[in-house]
């Protein structure tokens, strides 16, 4: 029974399928905010699912020279990663794996894309590629630091690093949003950082890297890759509705339910908004912006946080 | 760190016609660049003397996909000044109309593309919503929304009816308005600003020593604009500001083109307020005179010479177009260098390349 239980976790809910589920909706639901907001119709809702079963169907090619074993292993670990990192995080309040310190164990997860998008440019040989990774390493440091500053500032307040908990004791002291507003932002501006997307989409920038360390890949690794984005913003959507909107732990489950999901698309207007009224950033203005503003800022927050506790 | 070098085009997506460049870079940093030009030649120059006038005027048309008109239009001011005949006034102003209206598109269109390559698709989505409108004039009275076709040897080929004019009016009137709301988006906008402000800035000098003309020169503080200097026919009779910027930097060359569309839009409606009555069109003959003319009209991007010899036949003897796109491309290597890798695309977009004019 305990294996089956286990079974159905990691393969239906919350693993596998919920969130391949959500990774595509939550794609379509991107891809039409931005389009209403560009004066475009969007997409139908089955694109994201026609796009991918198109990868899968293509024929993979790899450049002379790539290393083919490490191009292969490089999408799978990623989406192995965010996976796992899925588990993790409370749904509307459900939970099967919480334990205390699962917020640094999701921070962890949630890099490794980043780590083997970068290794990916490196070992797929092209020029392009080459810099979209060096990119990626650069934007790393510089969203990255603020981002894990920022994000202890929930777990301060309710003395807890567990996102769990940290959700729950939202229900006696009030939504952190309302406490820690600039933490919000800060943590907003290091998702967009993570998720590479505009505009801070700077290591995979069109028009000036081609597709970053992704130009070489084709058919089912780009698939997967794809997959990896989408559910790490699943996942860091899940993130942020926990730590900083709270108030889904109530114990009836359809609204529960109901406030989890308006909270998370809340969040997800916030990021399609920022990506269709902002430029994207140069390298280095980022770098700038992350270690003098953005850091300052976090410590900021969480001094004014540790105030407010003693 | 290492030298290594980047080819940019024939393909890439930065670019919307082939060029090829190899750029050095290490690091973020660019080096230099060497530059590869003629993968859009079509002999356009050379075709043009099998083909008598009356159909040149059409193959003239194809040089360049955006502002198709004023090649036309400086072609046939160089027949008719060879054949000696006077265009009527409404003829003078219904070209100098569609010469506005395709400043204000290819303006637009520009916009979108600075936009697109920064980063900000949705100013690119809605300056090329709102070059619809003027795309809409231009098919409305001619029929077409690129290649319209308007200019013949001797005037143009249609006439305004009223319902044309009420529509003309109506679509600039809301293309000023959008236009508006397209130049508050240019000089609010932080992260634009700070993509743009200071990139690649280009002295007054440098743009005397490559000759380039047109909105970047005007960027740079350089006042020239033909329409007021040598103005044709009906420019002389026409009231509007040349713009000019000081700082010559992406910015202002951003700026620049967003002012200038507006000053366009103001442009056409004195240009429909003036519209005289009568003909469009007065009969040419179809044998040119022996004899050479040299012709200038502002184009979009700038200057636009044609140089015409006729030999008395019905066919040119010799034709020569120099285009505005080929003195800012000479101008590219210099301004590649000493930037970051990210502001290539500013500064492709920023000096609005025309490679199918530069090649012919």
């Amino acid at each position: 029974m305990q294996f089956i239980k286990g079974l159905f976790f990691l393969l239906i809910f919350p693993g596998l399928s919920f969130q391949v589920v959500c990774g595509l909706a939550f794609e379509w639901i991107d891809r039409k905010l931005l389009a209403r907001f560009q004066r475009r119709v969007g997409p139908p809702w089955y694109q994201p699912l026609a796009d991918l079963i198109k990868l899968f169907s293509k024929e993979d090619i790899m450049p002379e020279g790539a290393y083919d074993l490490v191009e292969t292993l490089l999408p799978l670990i990623s989406l192995s990663a965010v996976l796992t990192a899925g588990l993790y995080i409370p749904i509307a309040g459900f939970t099967p794996f919480s334990f205390e310190g699962d917020l640094i164990v999701i921070q962890f997860l949630m890099s490794v894309p980043t780590l083997a998008y970068y290794l990916a440019g490196i070992a797929s040989v092209g020029i392009y590629s080459l810099l979209g990774g060096g990119r990626s390493l650069l934007q790393f440091f510089s969203y990255e630091v603020p981002l894990l500053i920022t994000i202890s500032g929930p777990a301060v307040m309710a003395g807890s690093w567990s996102i769990a908990e940290i959700s729950r004791s939202q229900l006696d002291q009030g939504p952190f949003i309302v406490f820690q507003p600039l933490g919000f932002i800060l943590a907003v501006v290091g998702l967009i950082g993570k998720l590479k997307r505009d505009p801070l989409d700077i290591p995979s920038a069109s028009s000036e890297v081609v597709g970053g360390s992704l130009t070489e890949f084709t058919g089912a690794k780009l698939g997967f890759w794809h997959l990896v984005m989408n559910i790490q913003a699943v996942v860091g959507i899940f993130l942020l509705a926990n730590l900083y909107l709270g108030w889904s732990n109530i114990t009836s489950p359809l609204p529960a339910i109901g406030i989890f999901v308006l909270e998370c698309l809340a969040v997800v207007v916030v990021l399609s908004a920022t990506s269709a009224v902002f430029a994207r950033l140069r390298i280095d203005q980022l770098a700038g912006i992350g270690w003098k503003i953005l850091v300052p800022l976090s410590l900021l927050q969480l001094g004014f946080v540790i105030l407010m506790g003693v | 760190m290492n030298k290594i070098t980047i080819p940019i085009g024939p393909h890439h997506p930065l670019l919307k016609e082939p060029l090829s460049m190899k750029i050095d870079i290490a690091g973020e940093r660019v080096l230099g660049a060497s530059l590869r030009l003629g993968y859009v030649h079509r002999g356009i120059e050379k075709l043009a003397l099998e083909r008598t006038y009356v159909q040149d005027v059409h193959l003239i048309e194809r040089i360049c996909g955006i502002c198709s008109h004023v090649h036309t239009t400086t072609f046939c001011l160089a027949v008719e000044a060879l054949l000696g005949i006077e265009v009527p006034p409404r003829a003078q102003y219904i070209r100098a109309l569609m010469c506005e209206l395709e400043r204000v598109h290819s303006h637009l269109l520009w916009l979108g593309i600075l936009a697109k390559h920064v980063g900000l698709e949705t100013v690119f989505m809605h300056t090329w919503h709102d070059r619809e409108l003027a795309l809409d004039i231009m098919e409305g009275v001619s029929g077409g929304r690129v290649s319209h076709a308007a200019n013949q040897i001797g005037g143009v080929r249609f006439d305004l009816s009223e319902e044309q004019e009420a529509m003309i009016r109506e679509n600039v009137e809301k293309l000023k308005t959008q236009v508006g709301g397209v130049l508050d988006v240019i000089e609010n906008e932080p992260a634009l600003r700070a993509r743009t402000q200071g990139v690649a800035p280009v002295s007054v000098e440098l743009i005397k020593d490559y000759c380039v003309v047109g909105p970047v020169a005007r960027a740079s503080g350089v006042d020239i604009d033909l329409r007021r200097d040598d103005p044709w026919p009906p420019y002389d009779q026409l009231d509007f500001k040349v713009i000019t910027l000081p700082d010559g930097d992406a910015w202002a060359r951003t700026l620049i083109r967003a002012l200038e569309t507006r000053e366009s839009l103001r442009l056409c409606e004195t240009i429909m307020h003036k519209m005289p009555d009568g003909p469009v069109t007065v009969r040419a003959p179809r044998k040119v005179p022996e004899g050479e003319v040299v012709t200038r009209s502002e184009a979009p991007r700038g200057e636009v010479v044609y140089y015409l010899r006729s030999n008395g036949s019905d066919k040119p003897a010799r034709l020569k177009v120099r285009t505005p796109t080929l003195a800012v491309l000479s101008l590219l290597p210099e301004q590649l260098s000493a930037i970051h890798v990210a502001d290539i695309p500013v500064v492709l977009a920023g000096i609005d390349l025309c490679i199918a004019c530069a090649d012919r």
